[in-house]
């Protein structure tokens, strides 16, 4: 009885030692028929004795052994489960690979579209040349340098606005926006007395027609009359130009508002210098000059003796109805 | 001189009694480190005697027992058992003589682990003796009835009381039918009626067998009443050899102060 | 001699225990055999072993899983607890725990035995009734600690795998198969040979440092108590030692 428990229990453990053994054994398949295969590459990549080799991702064998041919070619033999003997094609590539991401190397093999033979046992079938986690690692590591440049670029870029004093004012002037509106004020007013001109000359044409007056000078100098049109057509052209200015002021001030919040900018090319500030305030200046060298024009235009007559003659007939009022 | 005598008795050519030597012992040497335990001992023990040595505790009775036995070896010296020389007999051939010599251990040496049965069949299994399970059985019996314990043959050892368990250290002796058995301190540890029994029993054994008994004690009574000779041993040398009679009557301070 | 004294108790005993290790080897292959005592003593050693060994192998595998989960999570590979187990269980834990516990059940056993029988004379008795003691006795389970102390660890880890299965399912749930799997995927020849060659030896350690110290105890109830208690502990840092160098071994021998 004693024996029969002992035989029980001696043969439980050699039953799971054999276990054991046969189960690694199919893992590396050393059981059971195999056939060979070989691959050549340049690099290995630590490729290793005992590593498994799969064929779309299903293990079946194991690398045999691992050659030196030359210095550039190395040759790894591959022993497969003799199963995969009438799978594996003669096009099929081999590339080595990595368990995981760091775990440890495998020999891939990847079956290729068209038709083949199925690969005999010794045949050396194509490699095909993966990146490699070093290669990946350099490109990353290149990739890596460029972003600190990048970064640190944006870096001084975001420091040069926060410590642009220009910038700031200019966001924080009141008196520009202030000062572009009494422009387009100003512009207003100008095209206001561009029409009441261009009025008071109508009326002047009709004078004219009616036969009133010594305006035989007038009438031949048709050179005037085209000078005036012009006038008039510039005159439009600049308001349009105030307006469209104003308007882009606002979205630049607003994209900067926007950029400054979000913390970066695309925009530290235009702030780069304060000089455009100060060109700003220049244009603005030309631009009340412009108008204002326009009102006395028209003050010239008035003082013109040959529209003297008309003039007075206006002004008569105000005083005269205001009168009346 | 008592000693004189005695050695004069063992180199003559013939014994004075006409029977044949079992066992001589001759100038035995045994020491350990520096302590000379046995130094020159002598005896000689003829077939059917019931010799007792007589010592004090630690005066090399049970080293002399051992050395006969073979569990120890001298340093220089014979020992001649049933016409072999102890010294240069091999494992088997010592085996063989062990098998015709019963000892019994001053602890019984009963294996704890087996039972009285297992304990009785171990030497006849062990010296490659080729019985039928029939002739087994009627020797354990045999042998049990012999020191009168049948009833324990299931038993363990531990089971056992101390007189009990002597008597079966005796059965398990007796079991081969020794013709030499070799008692060391048959008495020791018994109480006085027990060990009186144990003696009357070894006294039995001896009539029934024929048997030639050694006897290493230092226990009066079982002197008195187990020997037929008795020696003295004292300072490692066969110091006195003689009858209880003579030896009572001797004037030697050294022996008398074992029979005051 | 300038030797301290319990230096040079230290190197006596050593040479003592190498010279009977030396007797055993000597005699284990000439007959005659003790092949009934042999099978007795496999029987007791072995069989009878089971149950404690079981026990602790499960406890090791359950607790040493459920201790490792927490790190493992954390570096998440959670996914590996069956494979990083099953490495631990068969290259180290099984073999050294299950020798520990041997060295402690059988050690004492045998030093307790072999010392109460060298005390009471049943060695003595044996030789004369025509048994060759060593044999008898140290031979036989000397031999029954090499061979049943493999057998023993081979079921512990077999147990002790299954407790880390168990161990696996406490937080999550993993099937047996694909545990097995796992853990059969990561194992390989060199992490189950060298540790199954060990076993041998921890089974010889544990078998001879207990015969040596009962064979050798000195007299008394006294003496039989402390080379059971020796026995336990020389065998126990014998393991280590020997762990010690067969994991040396297999590193030069390239089996890592």
């Amino acid at each position: 009885m004693n024996n029969i428990k002992l035989g029980v229990f001696v043969l439980g453990g050699l039953l799971f030692l054999v276990v054991l053994l046969y189960m690694i054994g199919i893992n590396k398949s050393m059981f059971g028929g195999s056939y060979i295969l070989k691959a050549r590459f340049d690099n290995v990549q630590g490729l290793i004795k005992g590593n498994n080799v799969r064929f779309a991702g299903i293990q079946c064998g194991t690398v045999k052994n691992i050659k030196i041919i030359s210095d550039t070619v190395i040759e790894v033999t591959m022993s497969l489960d003799k199963k995969m003997a009438s799978i594996i094609r003669k096009n099929a590539l081999a590339s080595i690979g990595t368990e995981g991401l760091v775990g440890n190397k495998v020999v891939n093999i990847i079956p290729v579209q068209g038709d083949s033979e199925p690969a005999a046992g010794r045949d050396i079938i194509a490699s095909k040349k993966m990146l490699s986690t070093d290669d990946l690692m350099q490109t990353l590591s290149r990739t890596n340098d460029d972003l600190a440049v990048v970064v640190s670029n944006l870096k001084t870029t975001v420091l040069r606005i926060n410590n642009s004093n220009a910038l700031w004012s200019l966001l924080n002037d009141n008196g520009i926006p202030m000062e572009v509106k009494n422009t387009l004020i100003n512009f207003r007013k100008a095209t206001g007395n561009a029409v009441q001109i261009t009025n008071e000359v109508d009326q002047l044409m009709m004078d004219v027609r009616n036969g009133k007056g010594s305006l035989g000078v007038l009438l031949t100098d048709t050179s005037f009359a085209t000078h005036l049109d012009a006038a008039v057509l510039k005159i439009k052209t600049v308001g349009e130009r105030a307006d469209s200015l104003a308007l882009t002021i606002h979205s630049m001030a607003s994209a900067v508002q926007k950029d400054m919040d979000s913390g970066n900018g695309a925009v530290h090319a235009l702030l780069k210098d304060s000089s455009i500030v100060i060109k700003l305030n220049k244009s603005l200046e030309n631009i009340e000059k412009g108008t204002q060298s326009f009102s006395e024009d028209m003050e010239a235009l008035k003082h013109n003796f040959l529209l003297r007559g008309y003039f007075k003659k206006q002004e008569k007939k105000k005083q005269a109805e205001n009168k009346k009022l | 001189m008592l000693k004189q005598q005695h050695i004069e008795q063992i180199e003559g050519s013939k014994p004075v009694n006409e029977q044949e030597p079992v066992l001589q012992v001759s100038h035995l040497y045994k020491a350990f480190g520096d302590n000379k335990v046995l130094n020159d001992f002598n005896l000689s023990v003829n077939r059917g005697e019931r010799i007792v040595v007589l010592g004090k505790s630690g005066s090399g009775k049970s080293v002399l027992i051992k050395c006969i036995i073979g569990l120890l070896r001298p340093d220089s010296g014979g020992i001649r058992m049933l016409d072999k020389d102890i010294a240069g007999l091999s494992h088997q051939e010592l085996d063989a003589i062990r098998a015709k010599v019963g000892f019994l251990f001053q602890s019984n040496a009963l294996y704890d682990s087996m039972t009285v049965r297992e304990n009785l069949e171990f030497p006849l299994r062990r010296h490659w003796i080729q019985l039928t399970h029939a002739a087994v059985r009627k020797m354990l019996e045999e042998a049990l009835e012999d020191v009168g314990l049948a009833h324990t043959i299931d038993m363990m050892p531990a089971e056992l009381s101390g007189g009990m368990r002597k008597r079966i250290a005796l059965a398990r002796t007796l079991i081969l039918k020794p013709e030499i058995i070799l008692y060391d301190e048959p008495t020791t540890g018994l109480d006085p009626i027990t060990a009186r029994e144990i003696i009357e029993l070894m006294n039995n054994i001896h009539a029934k067998y024929n048997t030639t008994s050694l006897i290493i004690s230092h226990d009066m009574n079982c002197v008195r009443l187990a020997a037929s000779r008795i020696v003295v041993l004292i300072n490692g040398t066969c110091y006195a050899n003689g009858t209880w009679d003579t030896l009572t009557k001797t004037e030697d301070p050294m022996v008398k102060q074992f029979f005051e | 001699m300038a030797l301290s004294k319990p230096m040079g108790k230290f190197l006596t005993e050593t040479g003592e225990l190498s010279r009977f290790a030396g007797r055993f080897f000597a005699q284990w292959y000439k007959p005659r055999y003790e092949l009934g005592e042999f099978l007795r003593q496999c029987f007791i050693i072995g069989y009878r072993s089971l149950p404690l060994v079981g026990l602790t192998a499960f406890i090791m595998g359950l607790v040493l899983t459920m201790q490792l989960r927490p790190s493992m999570v954390e570096y998440g590979v959670e996914s590996q607890l069956p494979a990083i187990v099953g490495i631990a269980i068969v290259r180290e834990i099984g073999p050294v725990i299950t020798a520990l516990i041997f060295a402690g059940k059988i050690g004492s056993s045998i030093g307790a035995e072999l010392g109460s029988m060298k005390v009471t004379e049943q060695i003595d008795a044996m030789e004369v009734s025509g048994t060759n003691p060593f044999k008898y006795l140290v031979v036989s389970r000397v031999l029954a600690s090499v061979f049943m102390l493999p057998v023993l660890i081979m079921l512990s880890d077999a147990i002790s795998l299954y407790g880390a299965w168990i161990g696996v399912n406490i937080h999550s749930t993993t099937s047996f198969a694909l545990f097995w799997t796992q853990v059969f995927n990561i194992l390989s020849f060199s992490d189950v040979l060298p540790a199954f060659v060990k076993s041998f030896f921890f089974g010889f350690a544990v078998g001879i440092i207990g015969c040596f110290k009962g064979y050798n105890s000195s007299k008394g109830t006294e003496g039989v108590g402390q080379s059971a208690n020796s026995a336990v502990v020389v065998s126990s840092i014998m393991i280590f030692v020997i762990d010690l160098l067969a994991v040396q071994v297999t590193e030069l021998l390239g089996l890592n």
